[in-house]
């Protein structure tokens, strides 16, 4: 697994043990994985560094999956975010919080389809940031043209 | 004199027997009017009304109790009454009751109707005396209840479905987190075992075996928990028009494999053309791929060459009946009444959750549909749905 891409990965669960176990087999994977136990603790991290793919858990105690995943994405606007749920199904999960999110997954998690979902979250990251990059970089020739013409 | 005194005494008579004759005829009348007027109440009250002689054997049966208990007025008359009882035994302390206070009243007490079935009515009775004052009979009403009791165990039941539902989804919810913990932990066990070093060939095989185990037995509890939380699930069906053929198709071709190394043969019985119906394909699939897997079953597990299972479509004025037969096990009576009750499971542990069919009558009703079944033990069961077209 040494030519994927390195992608970081934040954590979000207040179930303190499934992160332990989870990171563990992500970091043997190759990835780079942040673990937080709250939506506060994330917001901080995502502060610090910059990361590809969260995955948050809907519900937790305090700031809640829902909100912790808008306040992210107004730190890191590019960061995809898969949304873990205990409840029965997506639909539920959407009725709970109309918040956008890169995709829900009902938990337990299959690991394997969880391990694909990060790395198709991870390529519509770079689909986006290219995109945007490649917006900005137009508009900056735009400007230049703009200028040389002025 | 005498003659003058004899004929006005004549005179006299012939006028009260002319007032006699007068009061006997409105008397008739009344008597007449009356007499129409009672049969005009038994032969229109929907009510059961019978009369008894001093015996308790039937005289008058009324055209309300014809219906209500199936049989014709010549079938009852000359019966004792406590014989239209399913229990006739405990029928009888009731008459004695009537005998002793002059009335009596029992409630929801089981009638036998013509074809088997138990009629529930509310019984008032009332002893019938002469001018004498002496007993010569008893009449009885009989109100069938039979429906307004069957509504009401049927609004029981949803009440406590839904009380079960919403308990059994807030448990499931709770659970559905530390099975993701065990999930994980076992996977992890599992790579270190596929990674350790010094364990013997056997060690190493019975380590693996037994993470497998914890990790397919996880997945065993999150298919009941997630069943669980969708029957429990409060949205409303998305309803859209669609061929109900087209689903029944899809639904076999995704059963295709449980069919593969089976003997099974499938007929499809369709009302012609397309059948089109507003209402939820997902949910109907659901209902469909549980009444078909269940008739695989139920034929698996019959020794007998020809298994056989008929899925059949009809169209009404405003519904469609699918109706999957099979001619499997069949279902004994006893069982047939709690079919549908969460958690019931004739089958062998971890293979059946219970679930099934009461999510599968949970669906329907939410379209507005019934189910109704038909089965004989060794001959094969039928369940059929009905659902509006719109």
């Amino acid at each position: 697994m040494n030519d994927q891409p390195n992608i970081r990965v934040l954590l979000v669960d207040d179930e303190e043990t499934l992160i332990e176990y989870l990171s563990k087999r992500l970091l043997k994977q190759g990835f780079t994985v942040k673990s937080t136990f709250s939506g506060e603790e994330a917001v901080e991290a995502a502060k610090q560094e910059h990361y590809d793919v969260a995955v948050v858990d809907l519900k937790m105690p305090g700031m809640d999956g829902v909100e912790a995943q808008r306040r992210l994405r107004e730190i890191q606007p590019f960061l995809q975010s898969i949304v873990l749920t205990a409840y029965a199904s997506v639909e539920t999960a959407l009725e709970s919080g109309q918040l956008e999110a890169f995709q829900y997954l009902s938990k337990p998690v299959d690991y394997d389809n969880l391990v694909a979902v990060i790395r198709d979250a991870h390529k519509k990251k770079m689909e986006v940031q290219g995109t945007k990059f490649k917006e900005h970089v137009e508009e900056l020739y735009r400007e230049e043209a703009w200028v040389n013409a002025g | 004199m005498t003659y003058a005194k004899s004929t006005e005494s004549n005179s006299s008579l012939l006028a009260e027997l002319k007032k006699v004759t007068q009061e006997l005829a409105s008397h008739k009348i009344e008597l007449h009017q009356t007499r129409a007027y009672l049969r005009c109440i038994l032969q229109n009250c929907t009510e059961l009304i019978f009369a008894t002689d001093a015996e308790g054997v039937v005289v008058s049966f009324s055209k309300g109790g014809e219906k209500v208990l199936g049989y014709a007025f010549e079938k009852v008359v000359g019966r004792p009454v406590k014989t239209l009882a399913q229990d006739p035994e405990s029928f009888g302390p009731v008459i004695d009751t009537c005998q002793q206070e002059g009335c009596a009243l029992a409630l929801e007490v089981p009638f036998r109707h013509k074809e088997g079935k138990t009629v529930y009515c509310n019984v008032s009775l009332m002893d019938l005396t002469n001018r004498e004052g002496q007993r010569v009979g008893t009449v009885g009403i009989c109100q069938d209840i039979t429906r307004r009791k069957k509504l009401q165990e049927d609004l029981i039941q949803v009440d406590r479905l839904a009380e079960i539902g919403r308990i059994a989804a807030g448990v499931a919810h709770e659970i559905n987190n530390p099975l993701a913990v065990i999930n994980e932990a076992s996977g992890w066990a599992g790579e270190v075992v596929s990674d350790a070093r010094g364990l013997s060939s056997d060690e190493r095989r019975e380590l693996e075996e037994a993470v497998k185990k914890i990790s397919a037995h996880t997945m065993r509890c999150s298919n009941i928990t997630h069943k669980l939380l969708a029957f429990a699930r409060k949205s409303a069906p998305t309803k859209r028009e669609f061929d109900i053929h087209e689903v029944l198709k899809e639904t076999i071709d995704f059963l295709t494999p449980e069919l593969k190394h089976t003997s099974i043969e499938i007929d499809f019985n369709f009302a012609g053309g397309p059948l089109s119906v507003n209402s939820d394909p997902r949910l109907l699939e659901q209902v469909f791929v549980n009444f078909i897997t269940n008739a695989i079953h139920a034929v698996l597990e019959k020794a007998e060459d020809e298994k056989r299972i008929e899925i059949q479509t009809l169209k009404t004025n405003s519904e469609i009946e699918i109706s999957v037969k099979d001619n499997g096990v069949g279902i004994p009576e006893e069982h047939q009444v709690k079919i549908f009750d969460l958690f019931y499971s004739t089958k062998p542990p971890g293979k059946g959750t219970g679930l099934g069919l009461s999510i599968c009558q949970n669906i329907v009703r939410k379209l507005e549909g019934d189910i109704t079944l038909e089965s004989k033990v060794g001959v094969g069961t039928t369940f059929t749905i009905r659902i509006p077209i719109s």
